[in-house]
């Protein structure tokens, strides 16, 4: 449960804000960070601690691309198809990343290492195709500097130590 | 003279073929566009197009037309989509066969038919229920309710083709 | 200043409502702005963007601040460059609209076409297709070809269930919103909401369960296209092949104005059957909204338990069934037997006729007559009389500067609708305040909460009372107010700040309920409140005065037409030999009741179903519906209000009113009438509160703002317009141009003893034998159980889940207890009709036992 194991951070989060509805976001965070992705059960707790219906926190979960309701792998790949970055290639790229990972839209790899969507805005239509890997942007991207990256992904998940946690 | 003329005419006509002929053993072909009693059509695996949605009942001018509609359910399927026609009557005595509820159906399922013997010895009689206007099931297709495939008929206007 | 502005709409002047926004404005001048996402109730968000119009405004010349002038002396306008939306501005001095240029045509066509991008088109079986905005508008306004391509399209699901109640088509949604706004802006259940965004947007409900609110129906009526519709009416008929009639909900205090839709059915023998039940809109009562338990709770009418023929015992005991002229002899001979030993109690259920024919009855009986109603919950029909809420009040226009008290009633249960409006009068500005021994929901809202314990209820009252007593006071000493000052003088002043806001507020509105009360202190109570609101000034005007919640439709129409609780009270005391029963189930509610009936020589009853009441009975007469008879009710603000026949009539069941009529014929009396608008006419002649009042009056209608229902289906939903009357209200003794008030000292109630009380609470979903016939409200109604605060249940070693008896006046009730930090301590809270077993009507010592093992209780 978040409300005991981390009752001095969610003390801290909401000293930030007016009222308690407002803390949900960081709150959403911080459930995301405990159990990888937000559970129903995540969902529930969050809502509980900000008093407000579970709804709003599956809706707000829902609306912001940051959050995820469904297991992903080790390396969520999010690509931005939104026009801008559509008219510099970002559709062809993704449905190419598709098919090098072998997987469909939205979905995860069988080895659980990637996971692949598509997202709204990033901000970087300028670097575009670009992508957003748990939270680290790669820019100005094409098949073959994905193929590489893709590589060393994967070469460092063989690795026995876990890389530290990428979120900002 | 004129008298003559008049039996030449009566006269010819004796022997001439007589246009009269012997109903009901005998019947005169109607034309194609020939507006019947009307028919409940089914798609070809049984399913009935009629989808209860009482458009033909709006369009009627005589008010001749009664429908009551229902859900489907996939284990109690009448026809594709959501809706079906639980009740479809056709007062043959207030209809005046002018084909609207034909040209008002989105999904094709009533059609006027060349049946015209139509005779009844009672108002009520002249009542068509569904189950007396509906065809019979084509071959190689199942009567209604059908059970199906949750998922499959997810729409009652089904492109306008048969689904399989 | 004025309160008004002038703007041009399309070269016509009109003056207008400051702060007004360009539709309303539009609207109340009878020009249309088509919108999907606005709704008249609901705050403006500008999402549908089909209110586009052409907007200018007046240039002011900045140096100076005047308006700029052109040659002839006329204002500069200066137009927005592109198309605004009508629903976020509102309107200002000079402002210039164009709905019709080409430009606004040609930015609704383009609007029209991206609606429709995606919409499944499929009108002919969508349940909305007839009354659909989104088909009027297109129809309207449309482009009438689409440059999309059909195959691109989008597939969605199509029966996704929002509870069991709701079914929302994900296809057909447009994304307006005014089903989660009203959810959250109007009920303040944010059990719905978006989830995901941009094409994939749509509507989701986690709740639990899920879509968790009491007026889920309505997001059905504001939605502007077929997404969200109910499964008590899916395909239950075309729109357009509905016949309307108005009708009035026959559960509550609130009496919210009901339009039937119905429509002749081959499943129900050809006769017209109650299709749907949707809102009619009566601002002074219940604007455009309805519960669930009022729109999905007309099952009952036409039930197939429903009793079809008179039943009267024979020889050997049993009930069987007689022709009406045989129970009417009876009837008549029992009466004329036991003249004035006959006890007659009042279903809240019975309209005012049915009521006034009974008590006709009863008084030709002989003796003076015993009229009780039911149920006897809740007393002072004179206080209300006497300090009610001023005529013409509005909840809805409580705002700042508006106190509204609501006491001793758990608020959203007892009245839905009151709670709704009283919701939004706090979101508005008005201050809440909210006393009861335990927290409810209006609590959210509230700007204070007194917690007292059961018995302090009337010493809470008299502390708000106290500090207004110095001085000699407005009303002179001879009405009570010396006697009340020296009474109050040492009370303790508990809440002084509550006080003072209850004392100086502009409008104060008292809402009373009866909880962990008995009769006598209920009475108590509601002269402690009349004393307030006299003291303080607040009655004799609008928005001022005592809201009694009551418990049941027309319980003050009961109380007008002479009934009482305390007479049922007193019927309990010294039952009578024979009594007549109207529509109520007495015996399955309550004990006490069930003991009497049981001791009784001779009972009648009138029933629509084979309650336990009726089971007890010696003759059972099967009475109507709601829906089946025309009358008329009282709601709590004293509105008499008519419903017309809806249904067609099921077997033999007759009108309460014919019954009692026919019966008082046999007793000599006269002829029985022939129409309830007879009797009304009656009442009207002979009670004070209704002279003037007649059938054609009580069924005046005006227009009312906003507009819904008729060609607009866009703007306000499709909730209908009223045509079947606002109703009148009967004014309060304290609007008289020299009311003469009297306050007397009230008494508190003796201090809780150390054992436990057994309080009936009332839960709205529950199964009352007219509502649990909805069985599509089944999964809403709780489980039996009996709540327990956690000190009480540790001393009594209970746990959450446990199995009880009861014991209360030698009789024994198992329930499941529920242990929650809520409940207040000493008490145990009953709701009353949710289990089959009879419960209190009120509060009573109790001793509890704990169940140990599992298989006792099964077996």
């Amino acid at each position: 449960m978040l409300a005991e194991k981390y009752a001095d951070r969610i003390q801290k989060i909401f000293a930030k804000y007016p009222d308690r509805r407002s803390g949900i976001m960081d709150l959403l965070y911080l459930a995301q960070e405990e159990y990888g992705w937000l559970t129903e059960q995540a969902l529930e707790e969050v809502a509980a601690l900000c008093d407000v219906d579970p709804t709003q926190a599956h809706s707000i979960a829902g609306f912001y691309t940051m959050y995820s309701e469904k297991p992903k792998g080790k390396y969520w790949l999010q690509v931005c198809t939104d026009l801008p970055c559509a008219l510099r290639g970002a559709d062809d790229f993704y449905a190419a990343l598709c098919e090098f990972l072998g997987v469909e839209d939205g979905g995860t790899t069988e080895d659980g290492l990637f996971t692949v969507e598509q997202v709204m805005c990033l901000a970087a239509c300028d670097k575009a195709p670009m992508l957003q890997c748990n939270f680290h942007y790669h820019e100005n991207l094409d098949m073959e500097k994905m193929k590489a990256q893709i590589e060393q992904w994967r070469a460092e998940a063989a690795q026995p130590e876990q890389p530290e946690d990428e979120r900002p | 003279m004129n008298l003559i003329r008049g039996f030449a005419t009566t006269i010819k006509h004796v022997f001439e073929e007589p246009v009269t002929i012997q109903f009901p053993e005998e019947e005169r072909p109607v034309r194609e566009r020939f507006k019947g009693r009307h028919a409940l059509k089914r798609y070809d695996n049984g399913l009935e197009k009629c989808i209860g949605c009482s458009l033909c009942a709006a369009a009627c001018p005589a008010d001749a037309i009664w429908v009551e509609a229902a859900e489907n359910s996939d284990e109690a399927r009448y026809s594709p989509g959501e809706r079906y026609a639980r009740t479809y009557e056709i007062n043959m005595i207030r209809c005046i066969f002018c084909g609207y509820c034909e040209d008002a159906c989105p999904t094709e399922a009533i059609v006027l038919e060349h049946e015209y013997r139509l005779s009844f010895n009672d108002r009520v009689d002249a009542v068509y229920t569904k189950d007396m206007l509906i065809d019979p099931v084509p071959p190689g297709g199942q009567d209604t309710p059908q059970v199906t495939e949750p998922g499959k008929f997810t729409r009652s206007i089904p492109e306008m083709k048969d689904p399989d | 200043m004025t309160d008004t502005v002038t703007i041009t709409i399309d070269g016509q002047d009109f003056e207008v409502p400051k702060g007004m926004n360009l539709v309303d404005a539009a609207k109340l001048h009878g020009i249309g702005i088509p919108v999907f996402c606005y709704h008249p109730k609901l705050d403006p968000v500008g999402m549908c963007r089909m209110c586009l119009v052409e907007l200018g405004n007046v240039a002011i010349d900045r140096t100076t601040g005047a308006p700029e002038l052109d040659e002839q002396g006329n204002p500069v306008i200066r137009w927005f460059p592109k198309l605004q939306t009508a629903c976020t501005q509102t309107v200002s001095q000079g402002m210039v609209l164009r709905t019709t240029s080409d430009m606004v045509v040609e930015g609704r066509e383009n609007i029209l076409e991206f609606l429709l991008t995606s919409h499944p088109l499929d009108c002919p079986v969508c349940d909305k297709g007839g009354e659909c905005p989104l088909q009027n508008l297109t129809m309207a306004y449309g482009p009438g070809e689409s440059r999309f391509i059909y195959d691109d399209k989008i597939r969605l699901a199509k029966h996704v269930p929002l509870g069991k109640l709701i079914y929302l088509d994900r296809e057909r949604c447009i994304q307006c919103a005014r089903c989660t706004r009203f959810c959250d802006e109007i009920v303040g259940d944010d059990v719905l909401a978006f989830h995901e965004r941009g094409r994939r947007l749509q509507i989701v409900t986690i709740s639990d369960p899920p879509f968790d609110t009491k007026f889920s129906g309505n997001t059905t009526d504001i939605c502007p296209v077929g997404a969200l519709t109910t499964t008590d009416f899916r395909f239950g008929a075309r729109p357009w092949e509905l016949t309307e009639v108005s009708t009035i909900c026959p559960y509550c205090p609130v009496g919210c104005n009901l339009n039937a839709s119905t429509r002749m059915d081959r499943e129900f023998g050809g006769k017209a059957m109650i299709k749907r039940i949707m809102p009619r809109q009566n601002e002074r009562v219940n604007e455009i909204w309805i519960c669930d338990k009022g729109r999905f709770g007309h099952h009952h009418s036409r039930h197939e338990e429903r009793l079809l023929a008179p039943l009267m015992r024979n020889k050997s005991g049993e009930l069987v069934e007689v022709e009406w002229p045989a129970v009417y002899k009876a009837i008549a001979k029992q009466l004329k037997a036991h003249g004035d030993q006959a006890g007659f109690v009042g279903d809240s259920t019975l309209s005012n006729e049915d009521l006034w024919e009974l008590r006709r009855l009863a008084e030709l009986s002989g003796g003076s007559p015993r009229l009780g109603l039911w149920p006897a919950t809740m007393s002072g029909g004179d206080v209300v009389a006497q300090v009610g809420v001023g005529s013409e009040t509005r909840l809805q226009d409580l705002g700042p500067g508006s106190v509204i008290l609501v006491m001793a009633s758990d608020f959203e249960e007892e009245a839905p609708i009151w709670w709704l409006q009283v919701k939004q009068a706090a979101d508005r500005g008005a201050k809440v305040v909210v006393a009861n021994a335990r927290p409810t929901k209006l609590d959210r809202y509230a700007s204070a909460v007194i917690h007292y314990r059961y018995d302090e209820a009337v010493g809470v009252l008299n502390s708000f009372t106290a500090p207004l007593l110095s001085g000699d006071g407005q009303l002179g000493q001879g009405n009570g107010w010396g006697a009340l000052q020296s009474d109050l003088q040492n009370a303790e002043v508990t809440h002084a700040d509550t006080a003072n806001l209850l004392a100086s507020a502009e409008n104060l509105v008292i809402f009373l309920g009866s909880e962990g009360l008995t009769l006598e202190q209920h009475a108590e109570l509601m002269q402690a409140a009349a004393n307030l609101l006299i003291v303080s000034g607040h009655v004799g005007r609008p928005n001022n005065g005592l809201i009694p919640v009551w418990p049941g439709a027309n319980v003050q129409g009961a109380w007008d037409m002479g009934f009482s609780a305390e007479a049922t009270a007193d019927l309990l005391a010294n039952p009578p030999a024979l009594w007549v029963i109207g529509g109520a189930d007495v015996a399955g509610e309550d004990i006490r009741m069930a003991t009497a009936l049981e001791q009784a020589e001779f009972v009648v009853v009138t029933a629509q179903f084979m309650t336990p009441t009726a089971a007890h009975a010696d003759i059972v007469l099967p009475r109507q519906s709601f829906a089946e008879r025309a009358g008329t009710y009282t709601n709590g603000l004293r509105r008499v209000q008519r419903f017309y026949p809806a249904q067609g009539p099921i077997g033999d069941a007759l009108p309460d009113w014919k019954i009692f009529a026919h019966v008082s014929a046999q007793m000599g009396g006269p002829r029985p009438p022939v129409a309830a608008g007879t009797i009304f006419r009656d009442i009207a002649q002979r009670v004070e509160r209704y002279i003037g009042m007649d059938y054609t009056r009580l069924a005046w209608f005006e227009p009312q703002f906003p507009d819904v229902g008729g060609d607009d289906l866009y703007y306000g939903g499709t909730a209908y317009s009223n045509y079947g009357g606002l109703g009148l209200q009967w004014p309060a003794e304290a609007e008289a141009e020299q009311p003469q008030f009297s306050v007397r000292p009230v008494r508190t109630a003796a201090p809780q003893t150390d054992g436990l009380t057994l309080v009936p609470v009332w839960v709205l979903f529950d199964r009352g034998h007219l509502f649990e016939k909805s069985e599509l409200m089944h999964h809403r109604m709780p489980q039996p159980y009996a709540a327990f605060n956690p000190d009480d249940a540790a001393r009594l070693g209970l746990t959450d889940g446990d199995r009880v008896t009861l014991a209360v006046e030698g009789h024994e009730l198992t329930v499941t207890a529920q242990v929650g930090d809520d409940n207040p301590a000493g008490a145990v809270l009953l709701p009353r009709r949710l289990s089959g077993d009879a419960t209190l009507s009120t509060p009573a010592a109790c001793t509890v036992q704990k169940i140990e093992s599992m298989q006792k209780v099964e077996g």
